[in-house]
């Protein structure tokens, strides 16, 4: 077997990348679109940690810690407005909510 | 650091091992041993023992997911206390006051949470 | 080898709980799913020399966010939504984006893989623990990232109660 090298770490990244936006992309569920957004986040977090080891320097892993906060704070905010949503419309799906006014 | 790093975590690999392989093997011995009972009372879903009391899927109110909203935002709060207090000594006073800025925005935002009421579990008579 | 095998083991979690989440039509077992793959990822960070990291990230994604999302399915009460159907007709750009990423990653491949693969990385912080090391890197260069840190927070906490409750 070849040893593990930065980019086995890339490809993984820019799979579960592109799992995440096929998630966002074509679900109708709003909560599922939410998970995928952390797909997504997740992977841009593999990609920051294979270069900061690459590199040798902790920023990138640093850099992570920021991305789960704002990912803590998104998922917040979103699922609120959310429940706000489902309070006035009674529905989940993000194709039924397509006025800007109602 | 060792030079061989994942043996340094081979106890807690052990462990994982060992939970899966109990908590697999209870299942699988008690589906292929136990003795099979199907009557309305026994699929009944499992409630304290006492007679089930409306739907499992019921809507929950919305407290709950406000409250599991504070706890996150507090939670991120001590993800960055944790590697203050390990560098605490070296930070000096300086990182002290800057901890005290980012504690007191944190609280700003506890005592919104509170003067809006979302602490009261029961409706006061309001 | 150990390492290797231990990575294909975490990237197959990561990416097989990823497209169950995405695929499954309960929203509850999209969320368990979703905790496999993040697991998987945690389990990436600890082979990254990550440790810290790997901690929050059990932590904070698994033990906060993914709770906050099954609270927020219990509320909602999708029933409903799982008898529906389950994508909308977006499959064409969701193609197209497939389409870019392999294309990417051929381009990737045949010209620039090269400069990669000679990167065995090297270990952070020579006698530090990771945590330590991150902290002081975290509490010198990112000191005002993390002050606006609490601002975003604040913001947060503000919007989530104001987006959720009914009368303020």
């Amino acid at each position: 077997m070849h040893p593990i090298t930065t980019v086995h770490y890339l490809f993984l990244s820019a799979a579960l990348l592109l799992v995440g936006t096929i998630g966002v992309l074509t679900r109708r569920n709003i909560v599922v679109i939410l998970m995928s957004i952390e797909l997504i986040l997740n992977a841009v977090n593999i990609n920051l940690i294979a270069f900061s080891r690459q590199l040798g320097n902790v920023n990138g892993q640093v850099f992570a810690i920021f991305v789960i906060t704002d990912a803590a704070a998104e998922a917040a905010v979103g699922l609120g407005i959310l429940i706000a949503l489902f309070r006035n419309k009674e529905t989940v799906n993000a194709d039924e909510v397509d006025i800007l006014k109602w | 650091m060792s030079p061989s790093y994942p043996e340094a975590y081979f106890p807690i690999l052990l462990q994982v091992g060992l939970a899966v392989l109990v908590a697999g093997g209870v299942l699988v011995t008690s589906h292929l041993l136990g003795r099979r009972v199907r009557n309305k009372t026994k699929d009944s879903p499992y409630e304290c023992g006492i007679t089930p009391v409306g739907d499992a899927r019921g809507r929950f109110s919305v407290k709950f997911y406000l409250v599991a909203v504070l706890f996150i935002l507090f939670d991120v709060e001590v993800v960055f206390l944790f590697p203050w207090a390990v560098v605490f000594r070296e930070l000096g006073l300086f990182g002290f006051f800057s901890m005290l800025l980012y504690m007191a925005l944190i609280l700003a935002g506890f005592f919104f949470v509170w003067k809006k009421g979302v602490l009261d579990w029961a409706k006061r008579g309001r | 080898m150990l390492d290797t095998a231990l990575f294909y083991i975490f990237a197959a979690l990561t990416l097989g709980g990823g497209v169950l989440t995405i695929t499954r039509r309960s929203a509850v077992h999209s969320a368990i799913w979703l905790i496999t793959s993040l697991l998987g990822v945690a389990g990436l960070y600890l082979l990254q020399r990550a440790e810290f990291l790997a901690g929050v990230q059990v932590i904070l994604y698994v033990g906060g966010i993914m709770v906050l999302f099954l609270f927020v399915i219990m509320l909602v009460n999708l029933d409903q939504a799982a008898k529906e159907k389950r994508f909308s007709g977006q499959k064409w750009i969701a193609l197209a984006c497939v389409a870019a990423v392999a294309l990417q990653a051929l381009w990737f491949v045949s010209k620039g893989a090269g400069r990669f693969t000679l990167g065995q990385p090297s270990i952070a912080g020579e006698n530090l623990g990771n945590s330590e090391h991150v902290s002081r890197v975290l509490f010198s260069q990112y000191l005002l990232p993390f002050e606006l840190a609490s601002i975003l927070l604040l913001v947060a906490i503000i919007g989530a109660v104001v987006m959720a409750k009914k009368r303020i």
